[in-house]
């Protein structure tokens, strides 16, 4: 009701507007009325139904196809363009623009649209609309004190409308009945009755609805491509429809007849009707037990102890000093989290302070928060350091210089010990080459050459006794005094022989001369081999192991001059036409006919039987000065002058298995000991170190090198310190020439000694291995051992007494001892500690010395690995 | 706990023992522990009331006391209620040097066996002898190389200026050597007898008591026991000369006049598997011997069989002696070897017995002990030269230090040889001979 009345009044106002704007045609009053939807609804239909008309009928009426059904569904779309149409002019009401009218066309007949003409003058637009006052959108105050309040289009002043006072307002809400609608106008300040549009606007907002009254919210769809009667019916191409269209597939149908097939012989089961129920229902604690392992049962806390106690015995209470030192510590460090205390009852006992603290952390446990652990480490220094035996259980090895030994004239450069570790011959620079005992220290015999010694070295067989020296391009071999003369005898027929051996087919350049019987003397040489002219100073002299074979290297000659002389042959020859690079030293393989040369950067071992190169090792050192090879052959050791000392594991690799740098300046030699497990190194820093070097026979083990003692004493002389160190065969003894010209002997110092007080066993550390006498077993065990000695103490109770103040000597195993004067019993053994093996000395009687070489194993001697009847045990020098 | 602070009131209870000729009735002393040596001894011989004064060493637990008594409780953690038990000693004077005779060589052996007489023998192959005015008295050239051993042969036969020296050279020949002194004329020497076994440097010689056989040890391992008795002919046939030898010893026959007679040896005694150092005869018919095989063997001389061993660890022997109450009975002996000790053996255990012998005592030097010499008969004292060029002074029931000590030549020569008789101990070495008088002030 209230809008009917709103649509009247708007009317009524609406009407002054129409006048000034004449040809605004769309404010008919048939349009007006249109406003109310309900009333007018059929009437508007029913008006607008013949006028709207789709085109697309005439298209439709245009397709050949199906004209019966086309004609009925044209009639049902005329139906629902009526309701449409009815809608559509209901919401055209409102409009602003003009209103188009429809007319029925004189040409067709038909009904048609006619919009009214648009005179293109100012007022045509609406906004270009008469505002009498173009001030513009200025604030209004600006012309309170003014007459007028702004001016119009054509620059005359628009007078103030005279307003009257609150009365003439009340009157006039009385009198005019347009006053309620009317607002107040800024730009012309005075009361303006608001438009029809207007107030459907604001009647609008009032009821919720959208401002906009041509807005239909409940637009019907209007179906532009689909629906009834709109279907494509041309073809999209023009190609003939394909077979497969209307043909069955007989593909599809092998595959159905296939399924079917499998249906009716029961090889597929039409699964069961599934369940209706849209959550399938199931238990949730029915389930069958995973295969993993059940899970830990949480460890049972732990009882408590005497000190848990609430009244604890004296003892368990903390000192003072403990308990200052628990509450300095940090929680975590902290061995048990809670301090003994004592009180007299149970009821004095306070509440659990910690009562709070708990159950927070154990919410925090539940609520899985993580708690930051500190991780602190805790590392022992000393565990860093790798385990080695410690170097008094690897005794015997030189530990003290005994005696020294000068040579008169410069540097010791060469020193040599001969086979039976008795003598030392050492040669200077001056010439002078001096025979010595090693364990005196007194020149028995000298020798003057005049010029610089290059290398000397002692024949190492047994039944002959001589040495070599070299001295410019020449190698004189020598016989040193007092030696017996069968020994002699068989030297002189090795080296001048009555008849010379024949000389060899290919000519040597190397002249083997040997001065006529009557011109011999113990002074000069017996024989001497020329090398070639301008070949150098032979450096280095090698005895092959059977003492037939020499090699020499000369450096510093035109040629490098590597040469291998043949004793018994007096023939020399080169080895190779050509080496690359310097040759430093050569050696041959203690035990196949293998032959080591060092150059300036690698050592090549070659097999001289089958004359080929067999292998390169690289050490990685800058220049090679030294090296050595293990009496097993299998390890070699190279020193440089960039102080690095390499180990070789030559059935490992080409490359060294261990590099130690030790020294601090070059390194001058090397030298194994024959028969300890001992090597040593000399230096120019004045230092000799001595190193242990067990090699197993399983080649599962690594070499044990154990660094055992630096033995100093040498001084350094223009930089040069120790030149050559040479161990003595059957001791421990290192005897070093230094380029001070002294010589020097260092000796093994006494045994570390446990005895056992309660019974007369005894044992000893040899190399590692501990050796208990016992003499109520008539024998001795030995234990291996590499690292403490207290894992190798034997059960019964042993006190270590120092420095050897007790010693039992108990190494007899047989106690017929001694040969025990019947020659039925065939010998009688001996036990003694010979370089860490057992040495089982078989003495038949009067009839000379067997050595059996032998392995105390597991109550079983291993014997034996070298035997030889009927000579004596140490061959002698002389 | 107080010994130090009140030791002025302290008295500790003592039983005093000893084995010189000096005996106090045994019975327990109370002995201020501030008192020392000088004390004690004053005590000693107030007690017994001697007419010369004799100083006395004291000896607690086998060492020698060097502090007051107090004090060595409290380092040793003796009670004060515990009775020490006090060996005294008669006082090894400090030595004095009586007179030097420089060598050209170095002296490898010397002998003062022979009142008024030294013998010493050099590397360069003569033997030399001297008297007590410094006045050389003879010089022998015994041998073509160095001497390594000498022992004067006891023997009755001949006139008391005439001496046997037995000799043992590298030239791997023992000569017998025989020696007439006269005192303003030249002196003669005669080689009696040539000793031909070794194939190798002889190390010793020694002879027993009575003169009447020889013990020479080589670096061959053999030990050669010998007679001293001349044979008529040579028992040993010359080999087979080369020119070179039969020149050399045509030259050796120019300088030595004739060549002694050649013997061989009445048993070789092998057992050794490394050099032997060091052969002494020890009580009847025993020999023994040390080696660089760490044995220390005793010997049946007559069978030539090895009676009993021992065995230490890796301690190649340099140097043997006997030592005792009887030096010939051989209980105890002392050997030097190259780890720097003097280590003790007693070899009373038979070798039948189960039990082997013990070493009791090492005695540790701070260089190479080359030699040792044991002091007068019924001594417990021996000397022992080192490397270091000093001559210590032990006894043998103080293990922990030399009894004295000095120092013969300056600097760091070798000693290579000592013997101790008669109140002088004469060593030989690198720097020539020397004698010192070391010895116990006896008032003989």
């Amino acid at each position: 009701m209230a809008v009917k009345h709103f649509a009247k009044t708007s009317n009524k106002r609406k009407q002054p507007f129409e006048d000034d704007a004449p040809p605004a045609p769309s404010l008919h009053v048939e349009n007006l009325e249109m406003l109310s939807d309900e009333e007018n609804d059929e009437d508007a239909a029913s008006d607008d139904g013949h006028v709207d008309e789709f085109p697309e009928i005439d298209t439709r009426s245009d397709s050949d196809e199906e004209e019966d059904e086309d004609d009925s569904d044209d009639e049902e779309e005329e139906g629902e363009n009526e309701a449409e149409d009815g809608s559509e002019s209901d919401n055209s009401s409102l409009h602003v623009f003009p209103k188009a009218k429809t007319i029925v066309s004189d040409i067709t007949g038909q009904p048609k649209r006619v919009y009214p003409e648009i005179e293109p003058d100012y007022d045509s637009d609406s906004s270009t609309e008469d505002a009498p006052n173009r001030v513009g959108n200025v604030p209004m105050h600006w012309y309170d004190d003014l007459p007028h309040v702004g001016y119009n289009i054509d620059g005359k002043k628009v007078l103030r409308p005279a307003r009257g006072d609150e009365l003439d307002k009340f009157l006039q809400t009385v009198e005019d009945p347009s006053s309620w609608t009317s607002a107040f106008d800024k730009t012309s300040q005075m009361d303006k009755p608001l438009t029809t549009e207007e107030l459907d606007i604001i009647q609008r907002l009032y009821a919720g609805e959208v401002p906009d009254a041509s807005y239909d919210p409940y637009e019907p769809m209007t179906e532009w491509f689909t629906g009834k009667g709109k279907e494509e019916i041309m073809p999209l191409s023009a190609a003939p429809e394909p077979k497969r269209r209307w043909v069955p597939s007989k593909w599809e149908k092998q595959k159905v007849m296939k399924i079917v097939r499998a249906i009716r012989q029961g090889r597929i089961i039409g699964s069961k009707p599934k369940t209706t129920s849209k959550f399938p229902v199931y238990s949730i604690w029915s389930e069958p037990s995973s295969s993993h392992p059940p899970p830990l049962p949480a460890p049972k806390p732990r009882l408590p102890t005497n000190s848990e106690s609430y009244n604890p015995p004296e003892e368990y209470l903390p000192t003072e000093e403990e308990r200052k030192e628990w509450e300095a510590q940090d929680v975590e460090d902290r061995e048990r989290d809670y301090l003994p205390q004592k009180y007299s009852a149970l009821r004095l006992v306070p509440a659990y302070d910690r009562f709070i603290k708990e159950r927070f952390s154990r919410q925090l446990d539940l609520y899985l928060a993580p708690r930051i652990q500190r991780v602190k480490l805790n590392i022992d220094p000393s565990t860093l350091i790798p385990k080695l035996p410690s170097p008094s259980s690897l005794k015997p090895f030189p530990n003290y210089k005994s005696l020294t030994f000068t040579q008169p004239k410069g540097r010791a450069r060469c020193i040599s010990v001969s086979p039976d570790g008795a003598w030392v011959i050492s040669g200077d620079e001056g010439g002078r080459v001096s025979l010595w005992e090693v364990n005196v220290g007194r020149e028995v015999k000298s020798w003057d050459f005049g010029s610089k010694i290059g290398a000397l070295e002692w024949c190492p067989r047994a039944d002959v006794s001589y040495f070599v020296v070299t001295i410019e391009e020449a190698i004189h071999f020598l016989i040193p005094p007092n030696v017996p003369s069968s020994v002699f005898s068989l030297t002189e027929a090795l080296l001048a022989p009555a008849s010379l051996p024949p000389a060899p087919t290919t000519p040597s350049p190397v002249k083997w001369v040997s001065p006529p019987s009557s011109a011999r003397s113990i002074d000069t040489p017996i024989l001497t081999a020329t090398l070639p002219p301008s070949s150098g100073l032979p450096t280095q002299v090698t005895w092959h192991r059977r003492g037939d074979y020499l090699a020499t290297v000369s450096t510093g000659g035109t040629q490098g001059g590597v040469w291998i002389h043949q004793i018994t042959r007096r023939h020399s020859q080169a080895p190779f036409k050509k080496v690359k690079g310097a040759v430093q030293m050569v050696l041959f393989h203690p035990l196949k006919p293998h032959f080591f040369v060092a150059t300036q950067q690698y050592v090549r071992l070659y097999n001289l039987s089958e004359q080929k190169l067999l292998k390169t090792l690289t050490p990685g050192i800058k220049w090679i000065s030294s090296m050595d090879v293990h009496p097993s052959g299998d390890h070699l050791i190279v020193g440089g002058y960039d102080r690095k000392l390499c180990w070789f594991d030559l059935e490992l690799s080409d490359k060294p298995y261990k590099i130690m740098r030790y020294h601090t300046r070059a390194i001058r030699s090397l030298h194994f000991h024959p028969s300890y497990p001992l090597f040593a190194s000399s230096s120019d820093d004045g230092a000799i170190q001595i190193f242990h070097a067990r090699v197993y026979n399983d080649l599962m083990t690594d070499p044990l090198i154990v660094p055992l003692k630096i033995l100093r004493g040498h001084e350094i002389r223009d930089g040069l310190g120790v030149l050559q160190v040479k161990w003595c065969s059957r001791q421990p003894w290192l005897v070093s020439g230094g380029a001070d010209g002294t010589i020097a002997v260092c000796q093994n110092h006494s045994f570390d000694l446990w005895v056992n007080n309660s019974s007369d066993a005894y044992a000893i550390l040899i190399h590692g291995e501990m050796i208990i006498f016992d003499p109520d077993i008539r024998g001795c065990t030995r234990k291996r051992s590499r690292s403490q000695k207290k894992t190798i103490m034997p059960s019964s109770p042993v006190q270590k007494q120092h420095g050897c103040i007790r010693e039992t000597p108990g190494f007899n195993v047989n106690r017929k001892e001694g040969i025990a004067g019947t020659r039925s019993e065939p010998a009688s053994l001996s036990v003694s500690s010979v370089a860490g093996s057992l040495k089982i000395v078989d003495v038949p009687v009067r009839s000379g010395l067997r050595v059996i070489h032998g392995k105390y194993n597991a109550g079983n001697f291993d014997v034996p690995i070298t035997q030889r009847a009927g000579t004596p045990v140490d061959p002698p020098l002389n | 706990m107080a010994s130090s602070s009140t030791a002025g009131s302290i008295s500790l209870p003592v039983v005093l023992t000893t084995q010189t000729p000096y005996p106090l009735p045994s019975q327990k002393f109370m002995i201020p522990a501030t008192w020392r040596r000088y004390q004690l001894s004053q005590l000693v011989n107030k007690a017994l009331s001697l007419p010369k004064i004799v100083p006395f060493d004291f000896l607690v637990r086998g060492e020698i006391l060097r502090s007051s008594l107090g004090e060595w409780c409290a380092e040793n953690g003796a009670g004060e209620e515990e009775t020490l038990e006090i060996e005294y000693i008669e006082s090894v004077m400090p030595p004095e040097k009586m007179s030097d005779f420089p060598h050209e060589d170095w002296v490898s052996a010397v002998s003062c066996k022979v009142p008024g007489q030294f013998f010493t023998a050099s590397y360069d192959g003569t033997i030399r002898s001297f008297d007590y005015s410094k006045k050389p008295t003879s010089s022998t050239p015994a041998h073509a190389a160095a001497i390594t051993s000498i022992s004067l042969v006891p023997s009755t036969t001949t006139s008391p200026d005439t001496f046997i020296l037995a000799s043992a050279s590298h030239d791997l020949t023992a000569h017998i050597t025989e020696v007439t002194l006269s005192g303003t004329e030249k002196s003669t020497s005669k080689t009696l007898a040539t000793l031909h076994l070794h194939t190798a440097p002889l190390s010793s010689i020694a002879s027993n008591a009575t003169g009447t056989h020889l013990l020479t040890s080589s670096w061959d391992t053999l030990i050669g026991y010998w007679d001293t008795s001349i044979p008529a002919t040579d028992e040993v046939p010359e080999p087979a000369l080369t020119d070179r030898d039969r020149k050399k010893r045509r030259r050796v026959e120019e300088n030595g006049k004739a060549a002694g007679k050649r013997k061989a040896p009445l048993q070789v005694l092998k057992s050794h598997t490394a050099r032997v150092s060091k052969v002494v005869f020890g009580s009847d018919d025993t020999a023994i011997s040390c080696g660089f095989d760490s044995t220390v063997r005793v010997w049946d001389v007559e069978n030539g069989l090895c009676t009993h061993t021992v065995t230490a660890a890796e301690k190649p022997f340099l140097d043997l002696i006997t030592i005792g109450d009887d030096p010939a009975s051989a209980n105890s002996v002392l050997a030097s070897s190259t780890d720097r000790t003097v280590t003790h053996y007693d070899m009373r255990v038979s070798s039948s017995s189960a039990l082997p012998s013990a070493a009791s005592a090492s005695f540790l030097h701070s260089a190479t002990p080359s030699c040792l010499a044991s002091g007068p008969a019924g001594s417990h004292q021996f000397v022992s030269g080192a490397y270091d060029g000093v001559v210590r002074v032990w006894d043998v029931r103080s293990t922990k230090g030399a009894v004295a000590s000095f120092r013969a030549w300056d600097g760091t020569k070798k000693v290579l040889s000592v013997d101790w008789d008669g109140g002088v101990v004469g060593v030989g070495g690198e720097g020539g001979f020397e004698v010192w008088k070391v010895g116990v002030e006896e008032s003989r």
